[in-house]
This record gives C-alpha cells, sequence and structure tokens, in this order.
C-alpha cells in the first residue's frame, strides 16, 4: 500500500470473511469448545482487524504515524481485542450482537495505542501538578478571553485543587488526549474523568453561586 | 505554587464548565456502549439514555470510540450509516455548541 494512502475504511471491505457472519449463539459456542474453535478464532481475529483499521482510519493524528507503524498498531490492537473477547467470552450476556460488542475491544486497543504513539513524539512535560497552560502555546492562545472566560479563571484557582486544575488544563485547554495523560500520570481513563467531571461540578457550583451560570432545573438534575 | 491567570475563550470555558450529569464512568460507558449502539441502529431507540448521552459529550475518548462503533454496527447489518452517525451528532449536539 502507499504510504499515502488512507488506511482502509470499513466501507471498503467485504462483509467479515467474505461471508455472512454467524449469529450470536454460533460466535460463543464456536469460540467457546466447538469443534472449529481455531477456524472461530480466526475469524474473530479478522473481525478485530477490520474495526482496528477503521478505526484507525477515522483518527487525524494517525496519518503522522506512517503506514508501517499503522500496521503495527493494527496488528497489536486485533491481537489484544481478540484475547480480550476470549478471556470475557463468558461475560458476553447477549444483550447485543455478539459483534458489535466484539469491536469495541479492538476500537479501545487502537484508540489508546494511536493517541499515545502520536503524543510520544511530542515533547510535553504533564507531570507538573497545577501548573496552569501557557497562555502562548494552547489553542486558545489567540482568543480573546470572554467574561466567562475571566470567571472560570478566577474559579479554576480558587476552588479547585492542584490536581483537578491540571487534569482540566491538559484535557480541556492544551488538548492532551486523556489516555495520554493517564499513561504520563500513571493513572487511568476512568480516574482522570473523574477528576474532569468533579472538577466540572465546582467550578458549574461556584459560577452558578456568583451568578454567571443558571441554576440546574430540578428536572434536569434527574437521572 | 501560586497559580496564574490564563486568558480562556468562551469555548475554553464553555468546556471546562459543561454540564456532564448524570455521571457514568468511563468503564460503565464501555460496559453499555454495545447495548446503545445496536438499540440506535436497530431501530428500538431513538435517544441515548440521560447518564450515557452526558458522557459521551463530556468524553472525547468515548465519544469518538463510540461513534466509531455505531459506523460499524450499521455496515453489519447494512442499515444507513450517514443517517445513523448524524443522528448520533445531532444528539450529542443538542443543547451545546461545544462539539
Amino acid at each position: 500500500m502507499d504510504e499515502t494512502e488512507a488506511p482502509t475504511i470499513v466501507s471498503r471491505l467485504p462483509p467479515a470473511g467474505g461471508i455472512a457472519p454467524p449469529v450470536t449463539d454460533d460466535w460463543v459456542a464456536r469460540l467457546g469448545s466447538g469443534r472449529d474453535r481455531d477456524q472461530a478464532i480466526a475469524e474473530l481475529h479478522g473481525l478485530m482487524l477490520r474495526a482496528a483499521r477503521h478505526q484507525i482510519a477515522t483518527m487525524s493524528e494517525a496519518h503522522e504515524l506512517g503506514w508501517t507503524r499503522r500496521e503495527e498498531i493494527v496488528h497489536a490492537a486485533a491481537d489484544e481485542a481478540t484475547s480480550a473477547v476470549l478471556s470475557r467470552l463468558s461475560r458476553f450476556e447477549g444483550r447485543s450482537r455478539f459483534t458489535t460488542w466484539a469491536y469495541k475491544f479492538a476500537i479501545l486497543q487502537t484508540a489508546v495505542e494511536v493517541r499515545r504513539s502520536a503524543w510520544r513524539r511530542r515533547e510535553t512535560d504533564l507531570t507538573a501538578l497545577g501548573e496552569p497552560a501557557s497562555p502562548t502555546t494552547g489553542p486558545e492562545a489567540h482568543a480573546e478571553a470572554s467574561d466567562l472566560g475571566r470567571a472560570v479563571d478566577e474559579a479554576m484557582n480558587s476552588v479547585l485543587t492542584d490536581h483537578q486544575r491540571h487534569v482540566a488544563v491538559a484535557l480541556l485547554i492544551d488538548g492532551v488526549p486523556i489516555d495520554v495523560l493517564a499513561e504520563r500520570l500513571g493513572s487511568n481513563r476512568n480516574a482522570l474523568y473523574k477528576t474532569l467531571h468533579d472538577a466540572r461540578v465546582r467550578l458549574r457550583n461556584d459560577l452558578t453561586t456568583r451568578g454567571y451560570l443558571g441554576a440546574r432545573a430540578p428536572e434536569e438534575a434527574t437521572p | 505554587m501560586s497559580p496564574r491567570s490564563r486568558r480562556l475563550s468562551s469555548r475554553a470555558a464553555g468546556r471546562l464548565t459543561l454540564d456532564a450529569e448524570p455521571y457514568l464512568s468511563c468503564d460503565d460507558c464501555f460496559e453499555q456502549v454495545d447495548v446503545q449502539v445496536d438499540a440506535l441502529v436497530s431501530g428500538v431507540s431513538e435517544s441515548l439514555p440521560p447518564a450515557f448521552r452526558a458522557h459521551l459529550v463530556g468524553c472525547a475518548a468515548c465519544r469518538a470510540e463510540a461513534r466509531t462503533l455505531l459506523d460499524l454496527a450499521a455496515h453489519e447489518v447494512g442499515a444507513d450509516r450517514d443517517t445513523l452517525l448524524a443522528h448520533f451528532d445531532r444528539e450529542l449536539a443538542a443543547g451545546t455548541d461545544l462539539l
């Protein structure tokens, strides 16, 4: 494949394996202990390759990695996802199509590795907790500060912890992908999103109290 | 460390103060994304559950991955991918100009 050619996207692919995919029960049975388990695993790996290729094709940051690295990521993600699916087979409850359930593992593996690979080339210090983003280097550098912006800035300094401020600045101002920040901080996506969520709640509460944001309607607060 | 002042645009301020309630974790989002996607693809549901939607609005990584899954799932059953993806985008964009 030419280096400049975009990775294959799903619309260019034939159905998995060129044949109609087995129904859910068939997949679970075949991958579990069926006589053609090896063939079923090979077909599953093909599905994971398809999902990985599709995910990588949607990511603009993947383009700068080059074809060879993209292929490495696709195959590694497909291998990891195949293992993940097989190890979780007993937890598949049939609430979705088997293929939809399985695809999500390959998509996640691929997306995380692309984000991390793309950012490994960047000289960014993400370890200085509490250090605000430089106004001259972020994507918002030349944006005009708004009244709300000034109020949010004040709130960030007064109601957020150093860790909350660092995570919020990195994710929402500097544009650092959450998986990259998690890797640099020795954390994970789940924990960082919780930190970000709590920071947003603190900021909203402060800005609401100060009259910059409207109060939440009671019915909106009901899950 | 003494906090410094930043110059925040309206969009940056909007991202920082986004209302992402009800809370849903990334792990719980991953657990149910296949079910929610298939519900959209099959037409069982036209809208996303509030917590799931709020999470996708607030988490760019989960949002991008859910969108890919929707595309793949739609292709799998021969559904109209463009229409489904446009519907998905509208669902998440409702009430915010940040996406």
